[in-house]
């Protein structure tokens, strides 16, 4: 049956690999990633012959409640009114039956498809045989098995899809158990328990086909792994690893990044090629204001591009391949599993493990992650916590780098003030906002060996991202900075904010000038304070204070924003207030134990 | 769960049924640990939560003879769901995920959370889910009833 193919939609359960098939395809690459839930977004690309390719977030039921099984179901009820559209359904050959039963409800919908048995090479590995023929005879369907990552089946697919068709639709399942699922893509609510009934009458089916088309497998998948998997969740063992990971991406991101890479950048390049060959070609400018505008000590080259480029760009490009490394390894949901406890007591989930690691890249982006926390009440209070306390890759990096100069001991004040900040905020805020914590329940994808294109391609759209989004914001920034000086405001907003800045938290008062530009972005603010303390204007004591202040202050501007879209304006307005005082506080808290200490200027 | 009788009473109530508060209580600051008998107020340990409790039934050997829940199920057991009881979006989910009565599931650990092996899945869970999670006594499959959601 020759249909005129308009547009293909990837579907399939999470970690099925479906956003590498999609790249195969269309040669376009996108977020490919080993936890459930990272594709929020749903990507775009073309066939040859204008045919739009969509990818869609995993999901394991059109009848789905999770933010991401929405998506996806709406993205097929859009192609269930278009003519011309395909469903790809893409399986792991592993896991056959969970599979198939999205494959029955697109056979209710009566939409066209072809079914993908991906990861097909891991399948033979383990002795799993599918019979494909059989299954396409069973389910109605062309069904081509194929390996994404070397694009093995991939031209097959291609062929197969003007030959989709409607799944079989005639499962025996009993009347009470059925759910009218065209239905319930146009919004008719079906009570839960009714839908748990419907799935299991669904697998049931699934089950029966599955045994019937797959031969058991006769080989564990690889040991080493999967024995790694097991353990990295293990009671004891599990927390030596957790140590592992944190330590290895501290020295990536710590040492190689912010250390090795912005010493390069940093002193080399820019203090010694870049900064002297613009400060001598400005000279040479006819105007005085121009000069400075350009390579003043506001200037942009000399302020905002070095800052920008020579250090925040090597700590969130480490950062990032970090976490990509992470992230397609699987190890994320078994963080997760760690982290569970720990955040039950915060009125969290431990699945609000993921949005604060992703935070240590980028609060924006982590906060729009936070749709993956099953309620509102852990949605507020993650999006909150990371307002606070959770530093992302740029501040980070410009923190760890400040903490190498000064001693041990000041970096344990820096990190135990702003671990108790978030502490005593996050118990007060779990018992103060009304809602519930809901239930745990992660799935655990199998460890895989990250391939490296992947990896790099993940991290150069990330770094690119940073690029577009913050380098504006750091020029605009010294830009503001610049103009300030020049009209004199500048002087004034040191001296409204000497009462805070240097009475409450012993800085000297040019530090105000940081504090100002942290509005836009805390990065910014803390690389201006890096600058100070690196060039003797801040005592090893005010160093840490300044930093516990910018560790916790306002987010950036970006963030505010993605703030009061996913929460609202009131929720970002309130966090604001409270972040605001609370980083003055915690500032002034750092203060007083450096003074108990003795060790406080 | 199943009805429990109150030993200072005598009046017979399920825990967590309608009659608790588990949110807004003040004794379930960080999970319910506790049974407290609606009529009286007499509170009871909750043993399935304690692993001393559970310790101590094992040594005299009576210590959960049939697993009634995932929850009694002990590290490298296996056994066949009988009925799923719980939040019905929470259910809707793990059925989603292949967990469906007659399935047979495999407990790997249960801290720092449970971790079940169902076919070629592996889900991470809490112990308030375990404790929904039905499973037949001894190894055949039996017949089965269907899910049964709180709400």
């Amino acid at each position: 049956m020759a249909v005129e193919l308009r547009r293909v939609v990837l579907l399939g359960n999470p970690n099925v690999g479906k956003s590498a098939l999609f790249g195969a395809l269309t040669g376009l690459h996108v977020n490919v990633s080993n936890y459930p839930g990272t594709t929020v977004e749903v990507s775009r690309g073309t066939l040859p012959g204008g045919i739009e390719v969509l990818d869609s977030p995993g999901l394991n039921s059109l009848a789905g409640g999770s933010e991401d099984e929405r998506v996806a179901a709406a993205v097929v009820r859009e192609l269930r009114d278009t003519k011309g559209g395909v469903v790809l359904q893409v399986a792991d050959a592993k896991n056959l039956r969970r599979a198939l039963l999205i494959t029955f409800q697109l056979g209710q919908l009566g939409v066209p498809t072809v079914l993908a048995l991906n990861m097909a090479d891991e399948a033979e590995e383990r002795g799993i045989r599918v019979d494909a023929s059989a299954l396409a005879d069973s389910v109605g369907v062309p069904v081509v098995a194929t390996v994404a990552t070397t694009r093995r089946g991939v031209e097959q697919v291609r062929a197969a899809l003007p030959h989709a068709r409607p799944p079989a639709n005639h499962l025996p399942i009993a009347p009470d158990a059925a759910i009218d699922i065209g239905r319930w893509l146009d919004g008719h609510e079906v009570h839960p328990a009714h839908v748990a009934r419907y799935h299991a009458a669904l697998l049931g089916c699934a089950d029966r086909i599955a045994r019937r088309v797959t031969s058991a497998p006769a080989i564990p998948t690889q040991p080493a792994l999967r024995t790694l998997g097991r353990i990295a969740v293990h009671p004891v063992w599990g927390w030596p690893i957790l140590a592992a990971v944190l330590g290895a991406m501290f020295l990536v991101v710590g040492l190689l990044g912010a250390q090795v890479l912005v010493d390069l950048l940093e002193e080399r390049l820019f203090g010694g090629l870049v900064s002297p060959f613009v400060v001598s070609l400005a000279s040479l400018l006819p105007w005085r204001l121009l000069g400075d505008l350009i390579a003043g000590p506001y200037g942009l080259v000399t302020m905002g591009l070095s800052y920008g480029l020579a250090i925040v760009l090597p700590i969130v490009t480490t950062f990032f391949l970090a976490f990509a490394l992470l992230e397609d390894s699987g190890y994320l949901p078994r963080l997760a599993v760690m982290a569970d406890r720990g955040f039950r007591l915060l009125g969290l989930n431990g699945k609000a493990v993921l949005p604060m690691v992703l935070g240590l890249g980028c609060d924006t982006m982590a906060t729009l992650t936070t749709r993956i926390l099953p309620t509102r009440k852990e949605r507020i209070l993650a999006t909150l916590l990371l307002a606070l306390g959770i530093p992302c890759s740029a501040q980070l990096g410009v923190i760890l780098a400040m903490l190498s100069a000064v001693p041990p001991l000041f970096g344990f004040v820096w990190a135990g003030a702003v671990a108790t900040v978030m502490l005593v905020v996050g118990l007060i805020a779990a018992r103060v906002l009304p809602g519930e914590r809901g239930a745990f329940l992660v799935e655990l994808p199998p460890l895989r060996r990250p391939s490296l294109e992947n990896v790099l391609a993940k991290t150069a759209a990330r770094v690119e991202w940073y690029l577009k989004e913050a380098l504006p914001l750091f020029l605009v920034g010294t830009l503001a900075l610049f103009v300030l000086d020049r009209t004199g405001a500048l002087a004034a907003v040191i001296r409204l904010g000497e009462p805070i800045v240097v009475t409450a938290l012993g800085l000297p008062a040019e530090a105000s000038a940081a504090f100002l530009i942290g509005f836009l972005r805390r990065d910014f603010a803390a690389t201006r304070l890096f600058d100070m303390s690196r060039h003797g204007a801040l005592t090893d004591a005010q160093t840490v204070v300044a930093m516990v202040t910018i560790t916790l202050f306002i987010p950036c501007v970006a963030n505010v924003l993605v703030i009061a879209k996913e929460r609202g304006a009131r929720a970002s307005a309130v966090i604001a207030a409270v972040v605001f005082p609370v980083a003055i506080l915690g500032g002034m808290a750092a203060r007083l134990v450096l003074a108990v200490l003795g060790i406080g200027g | 769960m199943a009805a429990i009788t109150c030993p200072m009473c005598g009046f017979e109530f399920v825990p967590g049924g309608p009659a608790c508060r588990v949110s807004g209580c003040p004794m379930a600051v960080g999970g319910c640990h506790t049974h407290h008998c609606p009529r009286c107020g007499h509170a009871m340990p909750d043993e399935d939560w304690s692993v001393l409790a559970r310790w101590v039934r094992r040594l005299f050997g009576r210590g959960a003879p049939a697993a009634a829940t995932l929850a009694g199920l002990s590290p490298g057991e296996s056994a066949v769901v009988d009925k799923l009881t719980g939040d019905g979006a929470l259910l809707a989910g793990l059925t989603a995920q292949g967990l469906v009565p007659g399935a047979r599931l495999t407990l790997v650990q249960r801290a720092p959370a449970y971790v079940i092996e169902i076919g070629e899945t592996t889900l991470a869970l809490e112990h308030a889910v375990a404790e929904g999670i039905w499973l037949l006594p001894g190894d055949d499959a039996g017949p089965r009833e269907p899910v049964e959601a709180s709400r």
